[in-house]
Order: C-alpha cells, then sequence, then structure tokens
C-alpha cells in the first residue's frame, strides 16, 4: 500500500448511498443493531448500519478469522489421497464502520498471520477484503483504547502511518462525513462519489470531536513499563486468587478478543471415506485440554491459565510482535462472566509494586 | 507458499526399535526434491483422517535423499502410522523449528544427556557429529530409560562406543522379570559423577521429560556448566507448525518456530514449563 492520503467531505446521504450501490459488488458487513449490544452482520441497505454503536461482541477481525476455515482437502483416488489446496471462491467482502480500536485489532492479528511466515487460508480471505473504519464517537464504559493509542480515532500507531489496516476511514461531522483514503485502493472506492474537498473548519471540527471522545473514557490501563511489570510478576497472588476463585475457563474473553488467533485443527471425512477436510476452528488458551500434552498438562489449573491470557495480551506479545496484544476494545472483561478484568489486574499488581 | 499444505512421501522402510517405538524411512514422491533440513528439527506428519503431530527427525539428512523419523506409538496419529507398510504414503509438512546448534559447539567436548525417545531427536546430532568427528572434542552420551527394553537404538550402541574420543553410559530405572540388565540402575543424573568432560568448555545437548531436564541442567549448572551452553529440545501438542495454532506457546515463546532446540538459559524464569 502506498501512502497517499485524501480527504474530502460527504453528505450522510451520499454515503449511504455510496454503500447501497457497493453492495453491487460486495459482501458488506456493518454494525447492525441488534438487542442491547450491535453486532456486525452481513447488510443489504445502508439503512441498517447503526452509525452509533459502542462495541460489538464478535470483532470484526473475526469476519475475516471465520470461526471455522478449510486448509486442505485429501480426495481418494486409485493412488491413494491426493492432496487438494482449498480452492472455495471467495467473495470480495467489505467490512465497513469499524472502530479504531478494532481496526488496530486487525493490525495485531496480522502480525501472526501475515508475519514472517504466512498463513495461506488468511491471506486468502484478507486480500479480497476492503475495510473502511469508522472513528469513534460512543466511549464506552469499557472502552480503554486511548491507553494503547489504538483509538478512539485512527492515526499514527507504532510508527506506522494510517494508511495501514484499512482503506478508508470516516468521520462523522453531523449530517456529514469527513473521508480519508489511503492508497489508490481507497481512493478508487470514493471516486465516484459526490463530495467536496473539506474546509479548515471540517478538520478543526474532526479534531475537536477528537478531543471530546477522549474526554468520555471512565477506564484506563497504563502501559508504562507494562510488559516487564508483568513478567516481573508471573507469581503474583492475583493468579491464584483471581484465576482460583473467579475464572470460570469459559473461554469467552478469547472467543471476543479481536487478536486472538489460537486454533485447533481436526479431520472430517465423508462416510464413504471419499475426502477427508482437514479444517480448523478457533481454541483457546482458557480451555483445559489446551496445553495437554502426553502424559500431563502445562497449564492445568485456573491460575495458570488466566496468567496465559493475562500476560500474553500485556507482556509476551510485545516480544513476540513489537506491539502489545490488546488494543483496550473491553470485551473480555464486558463478557467475563465474573467480571474478571484485565486492567484491573494490571493495575492491582502495579500498585502492588509501587507499595513495595 | 501454502505451509499447511502437505507434500507426500512414500514410506520406504521400516524398522521396529522398540515394543512400541519405530522408524519410518521416508522419501518424498515429487520428483527430485529433497528435504533440506538440520539435526533437531521436525516435521509435522499427518494421515488424512488421523490429523498431524510434529515429529522430529531421528537421522541426519541422507545421500540418497531419504529421511527418518522415529515414533512411539502413543496417540491417535502415531498409532496410525504403526499400521502402514513400505509403499505406503504419509503426509509431510516441514521441516520446521531450530536445529542443534551443530556449528556453535565446533571445537568443544559434547555432553549429550538423553531419557527415553527423547533419543530421537539427539540421534541426528550423535550421527552427524560422528561423521565429522574430528570436528569435536570428546563426545559423551548418558542415556536413561524406563527399562532395558525402551533402550531405543540401542543395536548401535557398539558402533558408537566404537567411535574415538566417546563414552556411552546407560542407566534403567527398572529391571522387568525376564529381561537382563547389567548396567546402572537409576535416573540419569545418577551418571554424572562417572562423567569426565570439563564443565568451563564444554556443550551440554538434553531432551528427555521435561521433569529430566530439569534436574539435568540444574544438576550440570551446580557442577559449574554454563547456562548458556546447556541446549535443551522441548515438546508441546501443535497444530501448525509455523508460529498460528498458538498451542506450543511457552511464555513468549513459540516451541515451533523459537525452538523445539533452546538455550537453557532462553527459558528461565517463565511458569508452565518443568525446567
Amino acid at each position: 500500500m502506498n501512502g497517499q492520503v485524501s480527504a474530502r467531505i460527504v453528505k450522510k446521504e451520499s454515503i449511504e448511498t455510496w454503500i447501497n450501490d457497493l453492495r453491487r459488488d460486495y459482501e458488506a458487513y456493518a454494525p447492525v443493531a441488534a438487542g442491547k449490544v450491535a453486532s456486525f452482520r452481513r447488510i443489504e441497505r445502508a439503512a441498517e448500519i447503526d452509525w452509533n454503536y459502542s462495541s460489538t461482541t464478535i470483532p470484526p477481525s473475526k469476519i475475516i478469522y471465520a470461526p471455522q476455515q478449510s486448509l486442505v482437502r485429501f480426495v481418494k483416488s486409485d493412488k491413494g489421497y491426493q492432496v487438494e489446496e482449498d480452492a472455495a471462491v471467495i467473495a470480495d467482502r467489505a467490512l465497513l464502520a469499524v472502530h479504531p480500536c478494532d481496526l488496530h485489532g486487525l493490525l495485531v492479528l496480522e502480525r501472526t498471520f501475515l508475519g514472517q511466515m504466512k498463513d495461506a487460508a488468511y491471506e486468502r480471505v484478507r486480500s479480497r477484503v476492503t475495510v473502511v473504519g469508522l472513528n469513534c464517537q460512543t466511549v464506552g464504559e469499557k472502552c480503554f483504547c486511548a491507553s494503547f493509542g489504538t483509538g478512539p480515532f485512527f492515526g499514527f500507531w507504532m510508527r506506522q502511518g494510517p494508511p495501514f489496516g484499512c482503506d478508508a476511514i470516516l468521520t462523522d461531522l453531523g449530517e456529514r462525513f469527513l473521508v480519508e483514503t489511503f492508497g489508490e485502493k481507497g481512493e478508487m472506492l470514493f471516486v465516484k462519489v459526490k463530495s467536496s474537498p473539506p474546509s479548515l473548519d471540517d478538520i478543526g471540527e474532526k479534531f475537536k470531536r477528537e478531543a471530546a471522545a477522549k474526554e468520555r473514557f471512565r477506564k484506563t490501563l497504563n502501559t508504562r513499563d507494562l510488559p516487564a511489570l508483568m513478567r516481573r510478576n508471573l507469581y503474583h497472588p492475583t493468579w491464584r486468587i483471581t484465576g482460583e476463585g473467579k475464572c470460570l475457563s469459559c473461554t469467552n474473553c478469547t472467543m471476543v478478543c479481536p487478536t486472538c488467533f489460537c486454533y485447533d485443527t481436526w479431520d472430517k471425512a465423508l462416510l464413504d471415506l471419499s475426502v477427508i477436510e482437514r479444517a480448523r476452528r478457533w481454541d483457546s488458551c482458557q480451555d483445559e485440554r489446551f496445553a495437554e500434552v502426553h502424559g500431563g498438562n502445562f497449564r492445568s489449573t485456573h491460575e495458570a491459565r488466566l496468567r496465559q491470557f493475562v500476560c500474553h495480551k500485556l507482556s509476551y506479545w510485545v516480544e513476540q510482535y513489537g506491539c502489545f496484544g490488546c488494543v483496550g476494545c473491553g470485551r473480555c472483561m464486558t463478557w467475563c462472566p465474573t467480571g474478571i478484568d484485565l486492567a484491573e489486574i494490571a493495575a492491582e499488581i502495579r500498585a502492588d509494586e509501587e507499595r513495595k | 507458499m501454502n505451509l499447511q499444505l502437505p507434500k507426500e512421501a512414500l514410506l520406504v522402510a521400516t524398522k521396529n526399535r522398540t515394543p512400541d517405538t519405530r522408524s519410518f524411512t521416508l522419501r518424498l514422491r515429487d520428483g527430485q526434491e529433497r528435504l533440506d533440513f538440520r539435526p533437531g528439527q521436525f516435521n509435522m506428519l499427518g494421515l488424512p483422517g488421523f490429523g498431524e503431530a510434529p515429529i522430529t527427525f531421528s537421522a541426519p539428512p541422507q545421500q540418497d535423499g531419504t529421511f527418518e523419523h522415529t515414533v512411539r506409538a502413543v496417540g491417535r496419529l502415531t498409532k496410525g502410522l504403526m499400521k502402514l507398510k513400505p509403499g505406503d504414503t504419509i503426509h509431510v509438512r516441514g521441516p520446521f523449528g531450530t536445529a542443534w546448534p551443530l556449528d556453535q559447539v565446533k571445537g568443544k567436548d559434547i555432553l549429550v544427556v538423553a531419557g527415553g525417545v527423547g533419543m530421537v531427536p539427539l540421534r541426528p546430532f550423535i550421527l552427524e557429529a560422528f561423521r565429522r568427528r574430528s570436528d569435536y572434542g570428546k563426545i559423551v552420551i548418558l542415556f536413561g530409560a524406563r527399562t532395558p527394553g525402551e533402550l531405543v537404538f540401542r543395536e548401535e550402541f557398539d558402533s558408537w562406543r566404537s567411535q574415538a574420543q566417546t563414552t556411552l553410559l546407560l542407566t534403567v530405572d527398572e529391571v522387568p522379570p525376564g529381561e537382563e540388565w547389567k548396567g546402572h540402575t537409576g535416573v540419569v543424573t545418577g551418571l554424572f559423577a562417572e562423567t569426565d568432560i570439563d564443565p568451563g568448555t564444554a556443550a551440554v545437548l538434553t531432551c528427555g521429560p521435561e521433569i529430566m531436564m530439569r534436574f539435568v541442567a540444574r544438576g550440570l549448572i551446580l557442577r559449574r556448566f554454563s547456562p548458556a551452553r546447556i541446549h535443551v529440545s522441548l515438546e508441546r501438542r501443535m497444530r501448525c507448525g509455523t508460529g498460528h495454532c498458538g498451542h506450543c506457546q511457552l511464555g513468549p515463546k513459540f516451541i515451533c518456530k523459537d525452538g523445539p532446540v533452546f538455550r537453557y538459559e532462553e527459558l528461565s524464569g517463565l511458569p508452565d514449563t518443568l525446567l
């Protein structure tokens, strides 16, 4: 992707027309109001989009990294099973109105799947996906993206410029949107849309709204020296107290996390064994069997599993990928049935160290 | 390149090593292609319907392009492999992972400590070191198994002992009725006392149950071996071999790509291991 950035003002009704037209070439996914919480769903019309959503249960990165995916097929012939690459047709998809925390979730996830060793199954889907972000003005009570610099507005992160992770980003300025496009792909998306150049006032309005959104955060996570802090406290009593006292190992935290990548594989066969498909499905470090080996289990306790989740996100990840594994979206704590909060655990550990 | 796509390998020959452990000699079916690997690395071996498992190479690369894996039948896939006959196909992906430091330990005395099938990943190193015998100083091999019958590769021990400056010491935990054993009994660390090797310069390579490697590494550090020159090979379940499935993570390490061979000091202080 090149670094070309351009900006324009598009009226809300023109954006809706654009989305309705986009539907001809793409399967479009966007936040749709559904009960108390919005969810990313395939939409048919722009009117379905909930522009004021705060968060969703399942993050949009997991529309790309689906719960199950075929990896390889074995087809029986007279010479035994022949290996076949999965060749199912993948439609072009557009992920619309993705908040910056989730855009970063995608960037983080892709340090795993599109890093030195590429995951071909992920890459195949990703190459057909267009991502349009929406700067977030609806900070929720569990949101703390500002602590990681991953929101509420999309900006520079990890010294990468904005042209990474999405093709365009929208900012709602009332009855009109500021549309910033990144690279040729982003530019081409809007080339036929009725627009006008942004005025200085429009740019000023964006910054005003960003400042206002930042004011709304009630939750923070102090990231200063955080990876080393966690590494120094791998045997802090909170792992046992919180893990054994509260954690149910239900795996919700990992299912809703935008950056969790772990999977299990299994072979499924047609009854006549003519075709065997090797597929993957999300797995979770919170599942009791996750770290089983022949003759034992390296994380047989809630304590060890909770420590793995929290320390992976806040410490190990930095060593593995040069970034945190947490983007501050707040989903793990929102969907934890017993309210385990990774930010509170980190704060508790920090407070204990400072007291010493 | 799709790293999840297996290649077909022809099963050329099998050889029983112990009652539940068998060696498989393989060759890629695709034309002239050879598998380029180093001692200590592993392949994902798979059978359609049985899944895959990470299995180490048990011999160095061969002139004729064949490669060897030695497998103990303990799980679904490994038991499935035991049903195969020469001419059958095994699917392979790899090689993956880090290798034993064959070049870095040149000129040094080498202490190899193996437990049970932990000898399997060490054997390609041992055979390769014998092939370039003058590159290394003394080679001392300590090998422990539960019973004499589980001392894998024992038909080769005479030839190992006949190498210059090479010592092989064996020990078993117990001798079942009917088996004959005149050697040591007890844990492998019990052989340290009989090991004549200079801790100041020697390199250590060890593989076995983690609890064994714990006592090997810590016991040797107490005997003034350097944790920077103790190399361990770890094992976890793996689904991918490419650092994506997450199963093999140990703290910040992916055992599939940062390991399986690590310097002991790299792993110090990590939880969820017995090391």
